[in-house]
């Protein structure tokens, strides 16, 4: 089941000179865990906020094609609307804290107290998502006196428990320590596998490369290819886009490792055993 | 060896009976330095500490020679610099290059020398071309870049870095590890926080591993590497190369991409 | 960031009374001895007030208060006391100066009002959390965007100081001297206003943004985490507080 579509999307800031993104088609099906990719200024973050329809109804600019929700055209309707079906991370966590709440608990409700869910339901999600990122000692803080990384953890948790169809994340672990990136990225895998369709913005290429169902490689607001890890990171001019493929590949690619079907290999299990066959 | 900074017996607390650091002693000479633990462990604390922005609840701290109790921050920002985790907390200026040449300016006190400065720390991130833009129509990553420029213009002994890589894609994480490297060259201490266990692996000689407000680990990055034990327990991993390495059964830790690959054109594996 | 607050936290009787409640009483305070006129009942509620702030352990905090305005109230005594246009019976003599009754009574009875006002307001803004006094009129049908920019406005003055305090460290971190002298300080500071304000247009902007991707627009009904944890008298407490109100109207009216 289909339940994003992104059919000729254009768009260029109100103050930009070129476009942002640039004529992007593709599509999404329930449940599936999709990697965006791309060097810095690439687009990944206008795409992102152009699936929550962040772009065009807040930022204005020019703007063609279109974003359909579960049918519903976002740039036709309002934001706190498609809320409930779309939930987004932002890159900097800071500014996702709404600033009228007074502790972490309170902070994730806000959202919760907006869709109208029931009280029992509404703590039971705060509990699980508090503790699922590991804040739920933290709950009595204020949200501004978390660390980097725990703020960044509320921003995840706050949304997570709004449990949007469509899950859209801005480089959601840049401020993690490792296990919480892992943690965090099993998660969302776990969500998928529940029905939720995750699109994620990464620079952790591994993790990416581990997780992703399939990857959407950005260049210049172009949408330069949309396919599985292997393929992507064995593209001979990835480098080209700004992208150096996860370490495990590199060292393939080094040895000349290549897996039956040809691709190199891009995570660990798979270059543990494409190795162990050869230096075995 | 020539002592840098040494720390005696510092706790902190924010708030009465939650301490966030815990009686910590240690000495950094001039070896590059990381510092790493999870989220919450106290390290933006412990160098917020460093710098004078906070001050002790009990114990000592002394940059150079100063305690850092009995100095202004202004006068200890001549010795060391510290790079913000968040760019916004950093940046206040109209233009990038106003940004970069606020803190040369202050030191210096003559204009010149202080637009020198600042532009050559510019070319060194690979921002000269957008010296004249407002910082905030700068992305997330080219900002952070502007908040490095603005310590590394100011040319201190410590250069202190608070998660550089945070928003970096492949070719800003490259200039911000030339940028330490020349650091290193020039003589100066470097303290990078970073939960990029890659990143540490590649580029720094001695590295810290804070876990609630104590040190669990401190030492050689290969030493430290070789706990996996103890990193786990502090929510850390090992960088990637040493992951596979260890699942392919090597006994060495081996850190970069280039030591396994030699090792595996050198050796059969044993399993 | 912090929020404008003034509360504490705490747990005497008056923390567990619902805002609502407790907002009524302060209208009611005030207006009660504005309808009926007369001392006794500028009286009667100052000592019902006093004995809420102790009730709300309060006192300590609301006597900086009291003593600041006691000295505008001591001069409204001295001038009243001296110059009061209804002056008639001397009531003692200070030196040079001839106190009279009339002016007294009528000076304490300025003080007795204002007094009844601090206390009264006291009792509300030591025992109630602003973000819940704005949560329960939300839920008593003020618009929720009328309550977000109650809540903004509590939180701007803070919002202000946390940024200054942000552009601060950022300007010490980097050279400039911050701490010492007056003029030191100034000069830290002047520069500073225009930055402060154009960093929290800038995060006003990407607050509107958090908000609304949270669904803060939303046309759902609301609901909300913190259900009504207090006295389960209030509906009790709130219907006699307006019968008071009612009561007194009436009482004015008769008796005109
Ligand atoms: N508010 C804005 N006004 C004008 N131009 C903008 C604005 N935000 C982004 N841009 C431009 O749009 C392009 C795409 O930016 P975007 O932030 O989507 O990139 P990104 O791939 O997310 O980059 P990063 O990896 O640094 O987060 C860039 O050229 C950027 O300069
Ligand atoms: N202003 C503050 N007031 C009160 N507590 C604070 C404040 N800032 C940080 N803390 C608390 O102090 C602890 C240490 O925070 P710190 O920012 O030093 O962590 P960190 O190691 O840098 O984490 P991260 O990797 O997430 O950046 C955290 O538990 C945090 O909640
Ligand atoms: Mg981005
Ligand atoms: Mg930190």
């Amino acid at each position: 089941m289909v339940n994003l579509v992104v059919e000729h999307l254009k768009y260029r800031y109100p103050l930009g000179n070129e476009l942002a993104l640039e004529d992007i088609s593709f599509e999404v099906k329930k449940g599936e865990f999709i990697g965006i990719i791309g060097e810095n200024g690439s687009g990944k973050s206008t795409l992102c906020q152009a699936i929550v329809g962040l772009v065009p109804n807040f930022y204005k600019g020019a703007y063609g094609g279109k974003v359909l929700v579960k049918e519903i055209e976002v740039a036709q309707s309002d934001v706190s609307e498609i809320s409930s079906y779309v939930g987004i991370v932002f890159q900097n966590p800071f500014t996702q804290i709404t600033g009228s709440k007074l502790t972490v608990y309170e902070e994730v409700a806000f959202g919760l107290e907006n869709l109208g869910i029931p009280r029992e339901e509404m703590i039971k999600r705060i509990e699980e998502s508090l503790k699922l990122l590991r804040l739920f000692e933290y709950r009595h803080f204020n949200p501004f006196e978390l660390s980097g990384g725990q703020m960044q953890r509320l921003a995840i948790a706050s949304v997570i428990a709004m449990k949007p169809d469509i899950l859209v994340l801005d480089e959601p672990t840049s401020q993690l320590d490792p296990q919480g990136s892992e943690e965090v990225f099993q998660a969302i895998q776990d969500l998928a596998k529940n029905g939720m369709t995750i699109i994620i913005a990464e620079h952790k290429i591994e993790k990416i490369a581990s997780y992703a169902d399939k990857i959407i490689l950005l260049h210049k607001g172009k949408l330069v290819d949309f396919d599985t890890p292997e393929k992507i990171f064995s593209r001979e001019d990835i480098e080209e886009y700004g992208i150096v493929p996860p370490v495990y590949t590199r060292i393939c690619k080094s040895l000349n490792v290549k897996n039956e079907a040809g691709f190199y290999p891009v995570t660990l299990e798979q270059v543990y055993y494409e190795l162990v066959k050869v230096y075995g | 060896m020539d002592e840098v900074i040494r720390v005696q017996n510092l706790s902190f607390a924010y708030k009465q009976d939650y301490e966030v650091l815990k009686n910590i002693s240690l000495v950094f000479d001039k070896k590059s330095t990381a510092i790493i633990g999870q989220n919450g462990a106290g390290k933006t604390t412990f160098v917020k500490l460093l710098k004078g922005l906070l001050k002790p609840t009990s114990g000592e701290i002394y940059i150079k020679g100063y305690n850092t109790k009995e100095v202004s921050t202004a006068f200890l920002s001549k010795y060391i610099g510290l790079v913000f985790q968040n760019p916004n907390d950093q940046i206040f200026k109209n233009t990038v290059l106003e940004e970069v040449m606020f803190g040369p300016l202050n030191i210096l006190k003559d204009k010149k020398q202080a637009q020198e400065n600042a532009i050559k720390a510019l070319e060194m991130v690979g921002l000269q071309d957008k010296m004249h833009i407002h910082p905030y129509d700068l992305g997330l990553s080219d900002r952070k870049l502007v908040s490095i420029a603005s310590i590394v213009s100011m040319d201190p002994d410590i250069i202190i870095l608070d998660e550089p890589t945070i928003a970096q894609d492949h070719k800003g994480n490259t200039i911000i590890k030339n940028v330490i490297k020349e650091l290193k060259e020039k003589g100066k201490l470097v303290i990078t926080i970073t939960h990029d266990m890659d990143f540490v692996a590649e580029i720094f000689e001695r590295t810290i591993v804070l876990n609630e407000g104590i040190i669990l680990l401190d030492g050689n990055t290969r030493e430290v590497f070789s706990q996996q034990e103890i990193l786990k327990k502090a929510y850390l991993e090992l960088p990637h190369v040493a992951q596979l390495a260890k699942k392919l059964g090597i006994k060495q830790t081996l850190l970069t991409e280039q030591e396994l690959i030699n090792f595996l054109k050198h050796n059969k594996l044993n399993n | 960031m912090r929020y404008l607050s003034l509360y504490q936290e705490g747990n005497s009787l008056l923390h567990k009374i619902d805002p609502i409640t407790k907002l009524l009483f302060v209208i009611i305070a005030i207006l009660v001895p504005i309808i009926i006129n007369t001392l006794t009942m500028a009286l009667a509620f100052f000592i019902i007030s006093t004995l809420l702030v102790f009730v709300a352990r309060a006192f300590k905090r609301t006597l900086p208060i009291i003593s600041f305005s006691s000295l505008v109230i001591i001069t409204v005594l001295f001038i009243q006391g001296l110059f009061y246009l209804k002056n008639q019976t001397p009531f003692f003599t200070l030196g040079p100066f001839v106190f009279y009754k009339e002016g007294l009574l009528y000076a304490t009875g300025i003080a007795i009002r204002i007094f009844n006002i601090i206390n009264a307001v006291a009792v509300l803004i030591f025992t109630t959390k602003p973000s819940d006094l704005i949560e329960a009129l939300v839920k008593k049908g003020v618009s929720p965007k009328i309550g977000y920019v109650f809540s903004s406005v509590l939180q701007i003055i803070p919002q202000m100081m946390s940024i200054v305090d942000t552009i601060l460290d950022a300007q010490k971190a980097r050279g400039l001297e911050t701490e010492g002298s007056f003029t030191k300080r100034a000069k830290a500071f002047i520069p500073l206003i225009g930055p402060a304000v154009l960093n929290s247009l800038i995060s006003t902007k990407e607050r509107a943004m958090a908000l609304e991707v949270r669904g803060f627009n939303s046309k759902k009904k609301k609901t909300f985490l913190n259900e009504v944890p207090y006295n389960k008298y209030s509906n009790v407490l709130q219907v006699a507080l307006i019968a008071i109100l009612v009561f007194s109207i009436i009482w004015r009216i008769i008796s005109w």
